[in-house]
């Protein structure tokens, strides 16, 4: 019984360590703008020179 | 060649919307009834007592009013025609009969009730939806259309309807374009005794005068172009079709035939091609019927959606082309112009990689503004026609 | 307890909302953003706890969206982030939910963020759906299954065919990605014009064209309904579109509507070309159509326009926290390209409509009762500045109570009867974005008044779109009758889908100049008069 409390305990404390961490990086990255400020700075200019590379069949 | 008799006399009655033979008919009783686009079958208007009035705008050359009202980034010939309304040159009319071709063309008609530049008693303004295929439904939409909101103000302006009116009117377009069509078909010899730059002008008062006063003038043409002997050597360097939007200016063929293109075949808004064909009444139809499927099967216009509508208008061209030995096409679309903007690129690709058909593309204001870059453009696409024939010469093969 | 740790942390914090900056002298919107016309924000608005938090679990469900689609086919989706420049652009989508509610507090947010997932799930679901059966993607088990439309058809009557999968062609790769990055369709209206397409046409359809020409529509179906609606430029590109559809061994069927739509003969023409496009698919799909199932979403879709009907009646009153871009995008979305098939929009029009109804009872006064003006904004919208209508509260305090395209078609449509379903459908369908009252005859576009008088509004904002003919020819009429009728009223010039005619900054400028020198009032917010947004998605 006790094993299965303890199992129990270290899920839930497993979970809420997850939750707290999870919490921290998503709402930092939430309140920094860090995903947009990756997809503009360097995403989209690497796409963009794919883009602008790609052979396409062009035509009417 | 020595002009033809009738060439002075033509290009007045072009001067004014309101020209010599409009006030005489106008003087004997007749109502004039005013039209844009080819979606409103002239023959509904040519009825015993009325006539058609095909509206241009001709020596407008600056727009303020027109560009006021629907601002300097709509289609000039719109714009053209609202000016000259505002100033008066439509004050002969009884009657606007609109199509809802474009949104141009339909907010440049709107204006006509909505401001009522026309000042004559009674007016009327109607526009019809035009359809965008020619199946079974769109003829019957169109024919309610017509049937509503033409036919029946016309009849409310106290003219004849009646099936036997509809018939004579027929017979009317008939011998009109039995005449046209023979003058035009000189223009397939290979020194054609008459220009494009005077078939311009015999399709245009064809279309802005009262039938029964200018038939006379064409028969005698007619006759005239029989016996006329062209100069041994053509003045033309290459045969073009020219194709396109609202070309109600004959001062655009004459500049293209100075750059050495002789106008064989004229495919655009105003043009004979379509608009002098023969209405044929078939087995049970009445002659509305005949009128309106008639219209909507030689219908040309770029707007037309449907597959077989989008083939005809690019086989029609080729076919223009062989009937009449062209050298190559010119595709001309308005400024501003939706349709043509894009019929023009279309046509032009069509024509010229999947047909092998040379082809140029141009765009042009309503008037002649652009004279001097269209010259320019006219001069090297002939020189390019001429040297592709020497190249085709010098293989032995004829372009 | 928990409300004085809130209010604690508020007091301490406010220094970094910008709203309270704004009011204080000390900076305002643009104070958090780089200063390099990225449009790129260094830190995401500070909008006091709950708020902001509200805003931040927000922002996770669309996260969790987003990862959805990818986890459901990850190599479908980075195959089509590779092949098709138009999905590069949908990286943009968190920092377009960010600019669209920005400013946005209470009530505004709740509903904004409650239409914003709404959006962002079906936007995910759509484009993986398309990327998974996109045939040049490799197809999947819908591939010849799918329908493909014109944007502009609403699809209510394709769910008479539930088999069968009905998605708009140019969607995703032209219209609603405009949204998210104003530069996209410039790439595309280059590729139209270097083949000789004018320059003047309307550049939404210059940008269809590029799209074709460019071979940059998804590859699905075996028949592609194309579409007279809007208007003539539509009806033009369609003839380019459907020649790239045929290169795919892919049929077209122009399925047409009638212009004038207020007319007898128009509506028994639409109901016809309607009976015919059915049809159609039936041939080519070898399927029958299933009234129950039309009957099924067209109930779906009698509930949303039941509930926009009240909406309407709410939004004539000052108490309405829904309006704007929040408004009109998510009506965009719901009607144009949901329109009956997803019953999770009446889940959210419920909701939505429950908040709408106790702001009424509270007296709830939103944007913190900072509205000076109350303007209908009519024409067609400028599509690379979708933020504009919460610039406008931000900056000026006009509340864009609504938007010419949401008055779209909203009869009733019968769901017994095939016969009246037929013709209510064809009624509704003519009644289209861009359509219902920017083409068809002039009582259609005069109605703006009705509109303006109906809902309260003392200004009229009126779309001056420089490529459309349509509206271009009503420019003086309109401006007449506005003064006849005695409202503020302005154009704002713009070019639909190109932002480099008309910047934002030069549609912001003539806002800017008729508020400052025709009206004679401050902005709101000073650091949003003038800004370079110039390279911002």
């Amino acid at each position: 019984m006790k094993k299965l409390i303890r199992l129990i305990l270290k899920l839930v404390r497993t979970a809420v360590i997850a939750g707290v961490v999870g919490f921290v990086l998503t709402f930092t990255i939430y309140m920094t703008n860090a995903e947009n400020k990756l997809i503009y700075d360097y995403v989209r200019p690497f796409l963009t020179k794919h883009y602008d590379k790609q052979a396409r069949d062009r035509r009417i | 060649m020595h002009d033809l008799k009738y060439t002075l006399y033509f290009e007045t009655l072009l001067e004014e919307p309101c020209n010599e033979l409009v006030k005489q008919a106008l003087e004997e009783g007749d109502i004039a009834l005013g039209y844009n686009c080819y979606y409103i079958p002239e023959t509904l208007l040519n009825l015993p007592g009325c006539f058609s009035s095909r509206l241009r705008a001709p020596n407008c050359s600056a727009t303020p009013i027109g560009d006021y009202y629907l601002t300097n980034r709509n289609c000039p010939y719109t714009r053209a025609i609202l000016e000259r309304a505002v100033e008066g040159s439509y004050n002969y009319l009884s009657s606007l009969f609109g199509a809802e071709a474009c949104s141009a063309m339909e907010r440049m008609e709107e204006h006509f009730e909505q401001i009522a530049p026309v000042k004559h008693e009674p007016f009327v303004t109607t526009i019809i939806d035009a359809p965008l295929k020619s199946d079974q439904a769109a003829l019957t939409y169109y024919r309610n259309e017509l049937r509503d909101k033409v036919v029946a103000k016309v009849r409310e302006l106290g003219v004849d309807t009646s099936d036997d009116a509809l018939r004579a009117a027929i017979d009317d377009h008939n011998e009109v374009s039995r005449i046209i069509t023979e003058i035009g078909d000189f223009r397939k010899l290979d020194n054609p005794p008459v220009t494009g730059y005077e078939f311009h002008l015999i399709q245009l008062v064809s279309e802005v005068c009262p039938h029964r006063l200018i038939l006379p003038y064409l028969r005698e043409t007619l006759e005239e172009i029989k016996a006329r002997k062209p100069d041994a050597t053509p003045a033309f360097r290459a045969r073009v079709v020219l194709c396109g939007s609202e070309i109600d200016d004959p001062e655009f063929t004459k500049l293209l035939e100075f750059c050495g293109a002789l106008v064989v075949a004229d495919r655009y808004c105003f043009g004979s091609v379509p608009s002098r064909e023969q209405i044929e009444i078939l087995e049970g139809e009445t002659p509305f019927e005949a009128i309106t499927r008639h219209y909507l099967q030689t219908n040309l216009c770029a707007r037309f959606m449907s597959e077989e509508k989008i083939d005809q208008r690019t086989d029609v061209l080729e076919a223009l082309v062989k009937e009449y030995k062209a050298d190559g096409v010119i595709v001309e679309s308005m400024k501003f112009c939706e349709f043509w903007s894009y019929e023009k690129v279309l046509a032009s690709h069509i024509l010229s990689r999947e047909r092998d058909i040379p082809t140029c593309q141009i765009e042009k204001d309503y008037t002649l503004t652009g004279a001097g870059q269209l010259r320019t453009r006219f001069q090297a696409f002939v020189e390019g026609l001429e040297i592709k024939k020497l190249e085709a010469a010098g293989k032995g093969v004829r372009s | 307890m928990k409300k004085e740790i809130i209010s604690f942390i508020d007091q301490k914090l406010q220094k970094y909302d910008p709203v309270w900056m704004a009011e204080n002298g000390a900076g305002g919107q643009r104070t958090r953003y780089r200063d390099d016309g990225s449009g790129i924000a260094r830190y995401r608005e500070w909008r006091g706890v709950e708020d902001t938090f509200q805003d931040y679990v927000s922002w996770l469900k669309n996260v969790g969206y987003m990862g959805a689609m990818v986890a459901k086919d990850p190599v479908k989706i980075m195959k089509g982030i590779w092949e098709y420049r138009w999905m590069g652009s949908f990286l943009g989508s968190f920092a377009f939910v960010d600019r669209i509610f920005e400013g946005y507090r209470g009530r505004e947010l709740d509903i904004a963020n409650i239409h914003g997932n709404a959006i962002v799930r079906i936007l995910t679901l759509r484009i993986g759906l398309i990327l998974h059966n996109d045939a040049r993607l490799g197809g999947g088990e819908m591939t010849d299954k799918m329908i493909g439309l014109d944007e502009t058809i609403p699809p209510l009557f394709t769910a008479g065919f539930p088999t069968l999968n009905a998605e708009p062609m140019q969607t995703m790769p032209e219209f609603v990605v405009c949204d998210v990055d104003q530069h996209l369709d410039p790439y595309y209206i280059d590729v139209a014009e270097s083949y000789g397409l004018a320059p003047d046409v309307c550049s939404r359809c210059s940008a269809e064209t590029g799209v074709a020409i460019d071979d940059a529509f998804p590859v699905f179906g075996k028949l592609v309904l194309s579409t007279n609606q809007p208007c003539n430029a539509s009806e033009a590109t369609s003839m380019f579109q459907r020649r790239r559809f045929h290169q795919k061994g892919i049929e077209d069927y122009p399925f047409v509507f009638a212009m004038q739509h207020n007319t007898k003969n128009g509506n028994d023409y639409s109901k016809e070309e309607l009976r015919q496009a059915i049809q159609k698919i039936e041939e080519v799909y070898g399927v029958k159509y299933d009234w129950d199932a039309l009957f099924k979403a067209a109930k779906n879709m009698n509930h949303q326009n039941r509930i926009e009907l009240e909406k309407w009646e709410i939004f004539a009153t000052p108490y309405s926290p829904l309006s704007g871009i929040s408004e009109s995008l998510y009506k965009l979305v719901e009607w144009a390209l949901v329109n009956g098939h997803d019953a999770y929009f009446n889940e959210v029009d419920d909701k939505v409509i429950e908040i709408l109804r106790q702001a009424v009872r509270d007296q709830y006064l939103p944007y913190k009762g900072k509205t000076r003006h109350r303007a209908f904004l009519w024409g067609p919208s400028a599509m690379y500045y979708t933020d504009f209508p919460t610039w406008t509260q931000n900056c000026w305090g006009i509340n864009i109570v609504l938007n010419m395209d949401s008055t779209m078609g909203h009869n009733m449509i019968n769901t017994e009867d095939p016969e009246q379903a037929l013709t209510d459908l064809a009624l509704f369908s003519e009644k289209g974005v861009m359509r219902h009252h920017a083409v068809g005859g002039w009582d259609n576009v005069n109605a703006v008044w009705e509109w303006a008088k109906r809902l309260n509004c003392d200004m009229v904002i009126c779309n001056d779109n420089v490529a459309c003919k349509g509206m271009n020819g009503v420019h003086a009429l309109l401006e007449e009758q506005a003064e006849a009728f005695g409202f503020h009223f302005l154009f704002l010039p713009h070019d639909l889908e190109d932002c480099r005619t008309i910047p934002r900054a030069e549609i912001r400028k003539a806002v800017n100049d008729y508020m400052s020198i025709v009206m004679g009032e401050e902005p709101l917010d000073p650091t949003l008069v003038d800004f370079d947004d110039a390279e911002a998605w």
